[in-house]
């Protein structure tokens, strides 16, 4: 993917700011949007590249790079400079920076026995199952960030008939894999944690695999897309993944 | 050659200084929870600071050992017997073979570390041996020791013998003073509830743990106060000492396995030179917060630092023999 300001217009307006003893933000003014993402990985790689050696770690998210270091190592004001002034500079020439999107297709199944929250998620959007299910699998999502926990993926997209709120009283416990619709949001949960997420599916795709050489299925700016499986190829796939 | 889990205790597993550089994929550092308790065990016995320690969590293990080693045991006082004879913390221990080690109650603080002049055994995962236990990977088994467990040991040898200071040992029965910078939505509160966070004692909640510590009370008289602060935010990363306050007021500070990405309001941050400070917190402590400058919050981690380093410079000296750092 190549960037070009004219084709992506947006309102680059930013902001370095500090974010404890430790962090610097930069803030985008601009809504979440795909062009943003693209911009902040962008961003990013620049810095990763370009910047000062020693930052610890740089977390994207929807409309902010937090930027983590060692106090020890650097002193906030003067970073604060040098990050501003790389951020400057990249976004005059984006165009140089350049990323190699995957497209990963997830399969689900939306079977009741994995979808608990299916008729709750019908109600609140007067859809049956099988448009649900349509819906869903018709769109592909961007991936804005991986986080809160390992390999969770933020994803883009959903189709705005399917927005329906969280849970009132969250599940104690929601099994990793379970694929769930929360707002404007739909994801996959990495590992076995309690949740508010309405629950509509579960796919046997691990997220998070430590152990493994490729511990992550997706990075920032891939593309997810979900297909439905039926209860015995969840079985099959699920066996042939342990 | 292996240490024998008679008793695990409550949380016992294997830590170093966890896993930077990995937060843009949600892993959290992880790590020991104090980490000046760990590197204080391994400058005792002359290892390299980061090399894999035992955190002992609340309740403590029984132990026996099939070798001859050398461990040192810092951060929380727990009553600790070998061969049922009271030993000291923060000093160098000369195990034998056949030796049992016992976690009797505990006296102050929350986690122990025994710090081993020996290898753990345990595979590194993405570049650490540290068993993140929120997430369930890492370590020993990817989860705390268990009852009747075995950990191995490798490149065992004897260390000299050292003892840390009386006047350095941490004092974990004083209610802690714990130091912030301003937090990255400090600005958005209302002047009332700055005010109460900084002259309100907090109680530690039983539901903190490595992931986050939980705090109350609540420092919004009326909860709605906070709407207008969450309802604009939009998530960004998140790391540990980062005070969030959700919309019930009672703030969380986010600890080493914390989220890597949230969304509540950050009112405070605990400066980098006392996150160790929360490691020794458990439910029912009181702590208190005090605002410093992130000038000052440079001075007091590389006041730290040098205290260390001076340390660690006497520790390598030739000249030790029967050392008391």
């Amino acid at each position: 993917m190549t960037f070009s300001e004219k084709k992506y217009p947006l309102n680059l307006d930013f902001d370095v700011s500090t974010n404890g003893d430790s962090a610097l933000d930069i803030r985008f003014s601009a809504e979440p949007s795909a062009n943003l993402s693209r911009y902040i990985i962008g961003l990013r790689q620049y810095i990763l590249s370009h910047g000062p050696n020693g930052l610890a770690d740089l977390i994207p998210a929807y409309q902010c790079l937090t930027i983590i270091f060692d106090p020890n190592l650097f002193d906030d004001e003067s970073l604060s400079q040098e990050i501003q002034r790389l951020t400057l500079k990249f976004l005059k020439t984006p165009g140089k920076i350049k990323t190699k999107p995957h497209t990963i297709r997830i399969p689900v199944c939306y079977e009741s026995i994995f979808a608990p929250d299916m008729t709750a998620v019908c109600k609140h959007t007067g859809l049956s199952p099988d448009e649900i299910v349509q819906l869903h699998t018709a769109t592909s999502y961007l991936v804005h960030m991986l986080g809160f926990s390992p390999g969770f993926l933020y994803l883009g997209g959903l189709d705005s008939r399917l927005y329906c709120p969280r849970k009132n009283k969250p599940r104690v416990r929601i099994p990793a894999g379970a694929v769930g619709i929360a707002g404007n949001q739909t994801g996959i949960y990495p590992q076995a944690t309690p949740g508010g997420w309405q629950i509509i599916g579960q796919s046997p795709t691990q997220l998070f695999q430590p152990y493994s050489k490729f511990p992550f299925i997706a990075a920032p700016l891939d593309i997810v897309e979900f297909y439905p499986i039926n209860k015995s190829e969840f079985a099959a796939i699920s066996q042939y993944n342990h | 050659m292996s240490i024998y889990f008679i008793r695990a205790g409550l949380q016992t597993s294997i830590q170093d200084y966890g896993r930077p550089g990995l937060m843009h994929y949600g892993i959290s550092q992880g790590g020991a929870a104090d980490l000046l308790s760990m590197k204080l065990a391994n400058l005792l016995l002359g290892n390299t600071l980061n090399n894999p320690v035992m955190e002992i969590t609340l309740t403590g293990p029984l132990i026996e050992f099939d070798c001859d080693v050398s461990i040192a045991i810092t951060g929380a006082r727990f009553k600790t017997l070998l061969n049922n004879n009271p030993i000291e913390n923060y000093k160098v221990i000369q195990i034998k073979s056949g030796d049992i080690l016992e976690f009797s109650h505990l006296l102050s603080g929350a986690r122990a570390y025994i710090g081993l002049s020996a290898t753990i055994s345990v595979p590194q995962i993405l570049n650490s041996a540290s068993t993140h236990l929120i997430s369930g990977f890492g370590g020993h088994k990817s989860g705390a020791i268990e009852q009747g467990e075995r950990v191995h040991l490798e490149n065992i040898r004897i260390a000299k013998e050292a003892q840390l200071e009386r006047e350095l040992i941490p004092n974990y029965r004083l209610r802690p003073l714990i130091r912030v910078v301003h937090g990255a939505e400090s600005q958005r509160f209302p002047q009332s509830a700055l005010d109460n966070f900084f002259a309100t004692t907090f109680q530690v909640s039983a539901q903190s743990n490595r992931m986050g510590i939980r705090l109350s009370p609540s420092i919004i008289p009326e909860p709605e106060g906070l709407e207008d602060i969450s309802g604009e935010m939009v998530s960004s990363g998140l790391y540990p000492g980062s005070i969030q306050i959700p919309s019930n007021g009672e703030p969380i500070i986010s600890f080493i396995e914390g989220q890597t990405i949230g969304g509540y309001p950050r009112l405070a941050h605990v400066i980098r030179a006392d996150l160790h400070r929360l490691g020794q917190l458990k439910a029912q402590d009181k702590i208190n917060f005090q605002l410093v400058s992130p000038a000052q919050a440079r001075l007091i981690l590389q006041k730290k630092n040098k205290l260390l380093a001076k340390l660690q410079n006497r520790m390598e000296s030739e000249a030790r023999e029967a050392l008391t750092i």
